[in-house]
């Protein structure tokens, strides 16, 4: 088996909370101690100190995925900072070997003012590519982005979703040894989520190895070889996707907010009445809540179309729509659609997400929130789908019943 | 982005020699000299685009100088009795241009790092590229300057070609101070959010303890040495001694001012002073910076 490319080796990270620092009393001494005293070990931790990190470990070999999951403040982003060198670990040790690209804050450096095509210089360079190199790839980059006609635009003009393109599609053309990456499949409308993906794929096929953080576990069950579920700084559990993707939803998140803010329409939240598994064959019940600006949808719009998704194969596995159902959605105002699943599935891990659908163009017009459920063994049934049995028993004369008449 | 293991091992804590970090500083400017580039780029298209004055721009500043210096010497010569002479004018501008190059690098610079916190706090590259850039952009602008000043000296057959050979000397080691200033400065700010005012108040009146609208020779013998521990001053005097009067650097000079007093207003050692205090503090404000960079993520 190759050397590992990236490699964590016992790491702990201490951070502050609060404000840092009161006064030039307390943040001189603290300041030279570290100009002094580069890397001090310190174990013990400090007056308000707290570890976001405590004595984790992995190893990434080419060829390998590693995905890391948890909730928010777990350290996920930490470990991410340590990799790209933003931060020094408290103690142990990390390295990463090869060229890094990482998919992190992707527009980050973009100046409104500049046009496209002077970000693209800009921002290649702040990934650490040439100007040879970057002039080389210049149109599979705009080519990628799909933004060609607005390349000597100012970015300021750009909507946020070319923003996000353009960033990707540099980041994307960084022939990188090692990927590392924060959320970045989050971005752009959906098709350009699915062209990143594929091309996020394309380099784990090719035996790059890739450090992912994401909240979208099904993405992660698509994409990471293994997986760590990371939990205050610490290591909960390490393994295949599936096994740290339940173990992750068994604390399930109940009730996950949209953050799109604009338009005629509003995702509110999705709530799942209850919070917890649920048994093959059992109801499922959750509400989405939404408001419609006043004026009400344009006509394109067909309503909410839910989707049930398995977290680990990503395959969609059920969808049903407001609209197929006919149950229409108000004319405006707040308003919230109960929904009523049979869990007729296999016992695993499965996301519930919602869309806004547009009739016109078939596609989705807008995300809305998903929601993860853990689907556990039922009385009734085994296998992969209910397939409403029936069946009755009828009591048959038998033939020595016949002739012994 | 290439992390090879060795760049990686500071990764490791302790055990590192001051002269392993230049080296390593060095290694890291060097692998992000395009990224150098660019920003620095970037800092003069901003400038010129969407601007009323555009190039304008770059004799702007010096050419305020030069207007406040006349006023004030203008007043001078009309309490002492004398003239205001050509070669006075001429060395105002020159040095006037020295000095808007310092106001606007430091100016700059001190926000470099404060002023890119989502890049600061999310993407790695040797974060000494940020005032650095800024300053590039800046002599770029004096650069333009010179460049208009030269016709001008030309136009008004002022200055000695000979002396133009110490310009690249001057304005390096013009470049190593501001440098050092700015790498402190910038790196403090981060830390102080207020450094950046304290920075603007001390270029306003650092103007009255530097020798750009005056010179040394009207404090007198004592009063002209003290006006050159200020290590901006011998690089702006000798701008005007050896481009307006064509003195060469490597000689002192002896004036003798208004009341018959002999004056020292030149000697090497006056450059040798600045160029060794510019390159002590830019050693020393560099290591700091390297230090403190990692730190940078956390206290932003």
């Amino acid at each position: 088996m190759a050397e590992p490319r990236v490699d964590f080796c016992d790491v702990s990270k201490k951070f502050r909370r609060g404000e840092l620092h009161d006064s030039l009393r307390d943040l001189i001494p603290d300041l030279a101690r570290r100009v002094f005293r580069p890397g001090g070990t310190g174990a013990e931790l400090g007056r308000r100190e707290f570890w976001a990190l405590r004595h984790v470990s992995f190893e990434v070999k080419p060829g390998q995925a590693l995905g890391i999951i948890g909730p928010n403040g777990a350290g996920k982003s930490t470990i991410l900072k340590l990799l790209t060198r933003i931060l020094r670990p408290t103690s142990g040790w990390c390295r990463v070997q090869g060229r890094v690209g990482a998919l992190i804050e992707i527009a980050a450096g973009f100046h409104p003012d500049l046009t496209g095509r002077e970000n693209i210089y800009l921002q290649g360079a702040i990934m650490g590519m040439r100007a040879a190199e970057i002039n080389r790839r210049f149109d599979e980059i705009v080519e990628f982005s799909g933004i060609a006609e607005f390349i000597d635009t100012p970015v300021k003009r750009y909507s946020n979703g070319m923003n996000a393109r353009l960033g990707f599609s540099i980041a994307a053309h960084l022939d990188p040894e090692v990927l590392i990456i924060d959320e970045v499949l989050a971005v752009g409308d959906f098709s350009f989520q699915a062209q990143a993906f594929e091309r996020i794929r394309e380099m784990v096929q090719r035996a790059i190895p890739v450090v992912v953080v994401a909240h979208q576990l099904d993405r992660i069950a698509q994409l990471c070889t293994e997986v760590i579920l990371l939990d205050r700084g610490e290591v909960v559990r390490r393994g295949s996707a599936a096994e740290c993707i339940s173990a992750y939803v068994l604390k399930p998140v109940s009730e996950v907010r949209a953050d799109s803010t604009e338009g005629p329409f509003q995702f509110r939240r999705l709530t799942l009445d209850s919070p917890g598994p649920v048994r093959s064959g059992e109801r499922l019940a959750f509400t989405v809540a939404g408001q419609i600006a006043p004026g009400g949808l344009p006509r394109e719009i067909e309503g909410i179309v839910i989707t049930v998704r398995s977290a680990q194969t990503g395959q969609a596995v059920f969808t049903t729509s407001n609209a197929r159902l006919g149950v229409p959605l108000p004319e405006e105002g707040p308003f919230e659609l109960q929904v009523e699943l049979q869990c007729n599935l296999a016992p695993g891990i499965y996301a519930i997400e919602t869309r806004l659908w547009n009739r016109a163009r078939g596609a989705p017009a807008q995300q809305g929130p998903s929601a993860y459920v853990q689907v556990q063994p039922g009385k009734d049934f085994t296998g992969l789908v209910q397939m409403n049995p029936t069946m009755s028993v009828a009591r048959r004369a038998t033939r020595s019943a016949l002739t012994g008449s | 982005m290439s992390l090879d293991v060795t760049a990686a091992a500071p990764a490791l804590p302790g055990r590192r020699s001051a002269l392993g970090e230049f080296g390593e500083i060095a290694r890291d400017l060097w692998h992000y000299r395009e990224l150098l580039y660019q920003l620095a780029l970037r800092d003069v298209r901003i400038r010129y685009k969407q601007a009323v004055m555009g190039f304008g721009w770059a004799v702007f500043m010096p050419l305020l100088v030069v207007l406040a210096g006349c006023l004030v010497r203008a007043a001078m010569a009309h309490v002492s009795g004398t003239a205001l002479d050509r070669a006075a004018l001429a060395g105002l501008a020159i040095k006037g241009l020295g000095w808007s190059f310092f106001v606007g690098a430091l100016g700059f610079a001190v926000q470099s790092l404060s002023g890119n916190l989502n890049l600061v706090s999310k993407i790695y590259f040797p974060r000494e590229v940020l005032p650095l850039a800024v300053m590039l952009a800046q002599a770029f602008d004096s650069a333009v300057g010179a460049v208009a000043l030269t016709v001008a000296f030309v136009a008004f057959g002022i200055g000695s070609a000979s002396g133009l050979l110490w310009v690249p000397v001057l304005a390096l080691t013009l470049f190593v101070v501001t440098a050092a200033a700015a790498l402190l400065l910038s790196c403090g700010n981060l830390f102080f959010r207020d450094v950046k005012y304290i920075v603007q108040v001390l270029l306003t009146f650092g103007i009255f303890f530097t020798p750009v609208l005056f010179e040394p020779i009207m404090l007198g013998a004592t009063g002209a040495k003290l006006a050159m521990l200020n290590p901006l001053a011998p690089v702006l005097e000798g701008l005007r001694l050896a481009v307006v009067g064509g003195h060469d650097l490597l000689e002192p000079l002896v004036q003798v001012s208004r009341h018959g007093e002999a004056v020292l207003v030149w000697h090497p050692l006056y450059l040798a002073y600045s160029a060794g205090l510019g390159l002590v503090g830019l050693a020393a404000s560099a290591l700091l910076f390297h230090r403190l960079e990692y730190v940078f993520a956390e206290y932003v």
